[in-house]
């Protein structure tokens, strides 16, 4: 009977691997075909022809390189200010009550459920009239302004698990409670802030839905948008489309397997305790 | 320089000011701008009239908005409670003692990794009509029913629209369902056990309640995500047939291209009701679920 509900587990776990391993498997498929082989002649499991062709053509008609600089840029730019200012905000939020943080802290709750389609136009009237359109560093400042409240509340929740006694012994030393908090706290903080680079960091690289609207010259692309130009501009080009979205994705996946053995314990200090 | 000084000491008291300055600004100012906005005929060219609550009240008697106000409710409703019951089975998989656990947790996360946009793209190509990936595996297989047209019909379209969202966001969800259930202390299951309680009884009376602040982050982010949906459905239906699958956010992103921008913001707002709402209602109803330590 044990070894029975065993071997069932691992039938289990086989499923649900394979099941999450589909659309990559068609990624793969169609980004090694030549462009005429869509179409799988005979065989349950289709086997691609192993042509490297796709990678180099599309690489070169969407300008991927470009448009993987300017994710990273962004990506890079937003988590770094979402960071240093969520992480700050948060700390004097759980450790130095006041009317006024108690006030932040709320507003930025709520703002959590508002969908971010809501502001999309008086947004865009917003980024006209400070010369933001097609700029990286509008686009750094407003992801990471709506990374913020999730940030905010992991920090949080994290700091107020985390006792006082972190930080007293550099009040005593002479620091302020400002910089007691870059000097020592932060550095605890490594968890929640692992968690948000996974979270944040790929909501950031994926974006579509503001980057469609704010970064439309061709050489402001971010990877989506790169990539989403073979399904429309050329009437869904296949095999351009799966080779350029896996070159585009290669670092997001990268990253998040890098990263991934903090994330759970992330999560863990940072939402489900507090 | 002692005034230099005070202000060094009070600093900590004021550390949050640069986050709701930056948010302020690129969030929170343009909310209170699309609500004045919403009450307006603007259409972002000539100059606007105010309005009034109109727009509020012609939302009503749009019959592609409450069309589309319906198809997100059915979506949500279909989504939220799947999500929920298939991330917690794959996280009491996957927290289990077992070889290769992280590995499989990592591969069921993998598709939250992709923008929901080119999976969304990855899932017509396997989906669409005649051309298919899972149309000429029928073919090969001689497996007739995987030939239908399923993006064609609304209802089946609908069906499979929520089976992606699902299958995309599951390794979410199991994630903070996993993390809940690492912080459940093991003694609680040793007590329960001394105590004769079987699996099922352990499970319903120490792992759930135990897990109530996982279920309530599941459950608020799962029901903001599915009313909000948006780019599953643009890269897989496009909200056909016709409109049947259109959600709202889709109708007031068409519509803000489309330059109704009074109308679209009031609808925002409208979704934005249709958001906060249940959300509410769930925390309001589970409030005193919460088992304190």
């Amino acid at each position: 009977m044990k070894q029975l509900t065993g071997i069932l587990k691992y039938l289990a776990v086989i499923a649900v691997s394979l099941l999450a391993l589909i659309p990559f498997y068609v990624l793969l498929y169609l980004g090694l075909n030549t462009p005429s082989g869509n179409v799988f002649e005979g065989g349950a499991l289709p086997l691609p022809d192993f042509y490297f062709g796709n990678f180099r053509e599309a690489w070169i008609a969407s300008q991927l390189g470009t448009a993987i600089g300017n994710s990273l840029i962004i990506t890079a730019g937003a988590l770094l200010i979402m960071v240093a200012v969520s992480s700050a905000a948060a700390y004097s939020i759980a450790r130095f009550k006041s009317k006024m943080n108690a006030l932040i802290f709320n507003t930025l709750l709520i703002c959590m459920m508002v969908p971010a389609i809501i502001i999309t136009v008086p947004l865009y009237t917003l980024m006209r009239s400070i010369h933001g359109i097609n700029t990286l560093w509008a686009m750094i400042l407003l992801l990471a302004a709506n990374g913020l409240p999730m940030a905010v509340f992991l920090y949080t929740s994290f700091i107020k698990s985390l006792p006082r006694e972190v930080e007293e012994s550099a009040i005593i030393d002479g620091c302020t409670y400002f910089s007691a908090f870059w000097r020592v706290t932060f550095h605890f903080l490594k968890p929640v802030t692992a968690s948000l680079v996974i979270l944040s960091g790929l909501g950031i690289w994926n974006n579509y839905g503001q980057a469609v609207f704010f970064l439309q010259r061709q050489e402001m692309r971010t990877v989506p948008l790169a990539v989403s130009m073979f399904f429309q501009k050329y009437g869904a080009d296949w095999n351009l489309m799966a080779a350029a979205a896996m070159i585009g994705l290669a670092p997001a996946v990268l990253a998040f397997l890098a990263f991934q053995k903090y994330f759970i314990k992330g999560i863990t200090a940072g939402a489900v305790k507090g | 320089m002692a005034l230099l000084r005070k202000f060094n000491n009070h600093l900590h008291q004021y550390m949050a000011i640069p986050a709701i300055v930056l948010f302020g600004f690129f969030f929170i100012y343009p909310l209170i701008r699309g609500v004045g906005i919403s009450l307006t005929d603007s259409n972002g060219i000539t100059p606007a009239n105010f309005v009034g609550l109109q727009n509020f009240i012609d939302f009503f008697r749009d019959d592609r908005a409450m069309h589309d106000m319906m198809t997100t409710l059915w979506f949500a409703i279909g989504s939220a409670p799947l999500l929920n019951l298939f991330g917690f089975l794959y996280a009491l998989l996957l927290d289990q003692k077992m070889a290769g656990k992280g590995f499989v947790r990592a591969i069921v996360y993998l598709p939250a990794v992709i923008s929901p946009l080119i999976m969304g793209y990855i899932w017509y190509f396997i989906l669409q009509p005649e051309r298919g990936f899972l149309y000429h595996l029928g073919q090969n297989l001689k497996l007739e029913f995987l030939q239908g047209n399923w993006l064609g019909s609304s209802t089946s379209a609908m069906v499979l629209l929520i089976i992606v969202n699902v299958w995309q966001f599951v390794g979410m969800t199991m994630i903070i369902y996993l993390a809940g259930l690492q912080s459940i202390p093991a003694e609680l299951y040793e007590a329960g056990r001394i105590d004769g309680a079987g699996g099922w009884k352990t499970l319903w009376n120490v792992t759930i309640p135990m897990l109530y602040p996982s279920i309530k982050i599941n459950v608020v982010t799962n029901i903001i995500g599915s009313l909000s949906v948006f780019d599953i459905i643009v890269a897989l239906t496009d909200g056909g047939p016709g409109y049947s699958t259109e959600s709202l956010s889709l109708y007031i992103m068409r519509m803000q291209y489309g330059s109704f921008t009074g109308y679209s913001t009031a609808v925002a707002l409208i979704l934005f009701l249709i958001i906060i709402i249940p959300v509410f209602l769930f925390l309001r109803l589970t409030r005193n679920k919460e088992v304190e330590m």
